[in-house]
């Protein structure tokens, strides 16, 4: 029952929303191309829906790759700054330091180097999803409760023995929430590259369609960029849920 | 300090808080090492940590992500994977854990899950774990602090049942003189700044011992001595009725 709720009272509130908005743009006598009526945006939705999914495609594939890479990378350089008291120290601050920086600044760089097209998206996806990664399996590491060290050294354990054994399953829950965070923060990075420097991808539409003034295709993009955001997310917390169950005691 | 523990024998530590009865432990575990001066296990000088030793803590930590039977079993699998001679074989493991966990009244928990548990099941679970290897030395540090009195009674009673059946040498830290009473044959007051033994005492009463022998005269006798031996009793302040 109260599944149910939870997934219908959010679409309810989107649905009165819209139908608001339709409602207001008439009513309000706002100009179309300021702000089009839902109805409109949905029409060009489907007139365009070829180019929109070649460019939802080509940003979904994007975000994967340097997301793909991002946890690879996120998640040995978490386990190296868990294991190592050395390597946080000397790792850890130059890792919030640069996570510190906006990664849109980088993208001027990236082009400079690579070019315009998806290298540049593919790398800005991986630098804002490989910190969250890191950070979080450093922590499962880190907080690893000494008893259970101390339990595990008198048998003769061997630092990698614990590491295997309790330390990585011990570090699964907090990997896998940092997954949907990640996979959130490459979508943000494929497309900020895709709307400055890109010619494909649905920030490239939509910086087309803004340059064009074409209000109902951004429109468009931006619903299909929320659809993506919410379905990639949703995979990732439900993984997280799978693979994890036992962290969710009641 | 210089202090001897007889093979078999259990001894306990019992002092105020920071007084370094923990250090001892894990000194004597080879958890940390002694700037100066020796512990000798079974003979051999410790250096690193020792690989014949069962510990718990007060707190349980069991892996919640392992049931209660793999939990008992993660001792077995690091001996094995290391080669240990002390190894049981592979079909010998769930024989022994189910032994331990009827030994301690948990028949057929060992498919349940650690947070299913009471706080009082965790910590025999705890426990279990540290004897599943069948190891000479059981190191307990306030293994039953975090439980409600009765239900601490009740393990008392379970550690001289294992203690009967296992024969193990052990060293229990606790803050309480009763639990001291009722498990140890030597206690060692402690005292702070310095770290040093203080006081011996000697528990005479045969095993396997009753709780209402707690009630006996010479029990309580020696629980009042300790205790004045670890906070000496201050006069009492006149009330002036004020919190001046």
């Amino acid at each position: 029952m109260s599944r149910v709720r939870k997934l219908v009272l959010p679409l309810v509130v989107f649905a009165l929303l819209v139908v608001a908005w339709e409602v207001a743009v008439p009513l309000l006598a706002i100009q179309p191309i300021v702000l089009p009526p839902p109805s409109g945006i949905a029409r060009t939705m489907v007139s365009t829906a070829g180019p929109i999914a070649f460019h939802a495609k080509a940003t979904l594939i994007t975000t994967l790759i340097g997301f793909g890479a991002a946890v690879g990378l996120g998640l040995l350089l978490g386990f190296a700054i868990g294991a190592s008291a050395t390597v946080h120290d000397a790792l850890y601050p130059l890792l919030v330091g640069f996570n510190s920086i906006p990664k849109a600044a980088v993208v001027p760089l990236l082009v400079m180097w690579f070019g315009i097209g998806t290298v540049p998206a593919v790398l800005t996806a991986f630098l804002l999803a490989f910190f969250p990664v890191a950070v979080n399996v450093a922590v499962g590491l880190a907080t690893l409760e000494s008893e259970l060290r101390d339990v595990l050294r008198v048998l003769g354990a061997s630092r990698w023995q614990i590491f295997r054994k309790v330390g990585v399953p011990r570090t699964m829950p907090l990997f896998f929430a940092s997954l949907k965070v990640a996979v959130s923060s490459a979508f943000v990075g494929s497309v900020i590259s895709e709307t400055v420097a890109s010619n494909a991808g649905i920030g490239y539409l939509m910086a087309v369609a803004a340059s064009d003034f074409n209000t109902r295709l951004a429109f468009g993009g931006l619903f299909v960029l929320a659809a993506m955001g919410v379905v990639l997310y949703g995979v990732f917390a439900v993984i997280e849920r799978r693979m994890t169950a036992w962290a969710y005691a009641e | 300090m210089s202090l001897e523990i007889p093979r078999g024998a259990t001894v306990a530590f019992v002092g105020p808080s920071g007084c370094g009865k923990s250090t001892l432990l894990k000194l004597i575990a080879g958890l940390l090492t002694t700037s100066r001066g020796v512990v000798t296990v079974d003979g051999h000088a410790v250096t690193g940590p020792l690989k014949n030793v069962g510990m718990a803590f007060q707190n349980p930590v069991l892996l919640p992500w392992r049931t209660v039977l793999d939990n008992l079993l993660l001792p077995l699998e690091i001996l094995r994977e290391n080669r240990d001679p002390r190894a049981p074989e592979r079909h010998a493991w769930r024989e022994r854990a189910a032994h331990l966990l009827h030994t301690v009244g948990l028949d057929g928990a060992g498919h349940r899950q650690p947070r299913e548990l009471s706080g009082g099941m965790r910590q025999r679970v705890s426990l279990c774990r540290a004897l599943i290897h069948e190891p000479e030395l059981l190191l307990l540090d306030e293994p039953f602090a975090a439980l409600d009195a009765f239900t601490r009674e009740e393990m008392w009673e379970l550690h001289q049942a294992l203690r009967l059946d296992r024969a193990f040498t052990g060293v229990l830290v606790t803050h309480d003189l009763r639990e001291a009473v009722f498990l140890a044959d030597t206690i060692y007051v402690m005292s702070s700044h310095p770290g040093r033994i203080a006081h011996v005492h000697h528990v005479k009463a045969p095993m396997p011992r009753a709780l209402a022998e707690l009630y006996r005269p010479d029990a309580t006798e020696m629980i009042r001595q300790m205790r004045e031996q670890i906070r000496p009793p201050r006069p009492a302040q006149p009330s002036t009725g004020a919190l001046a």
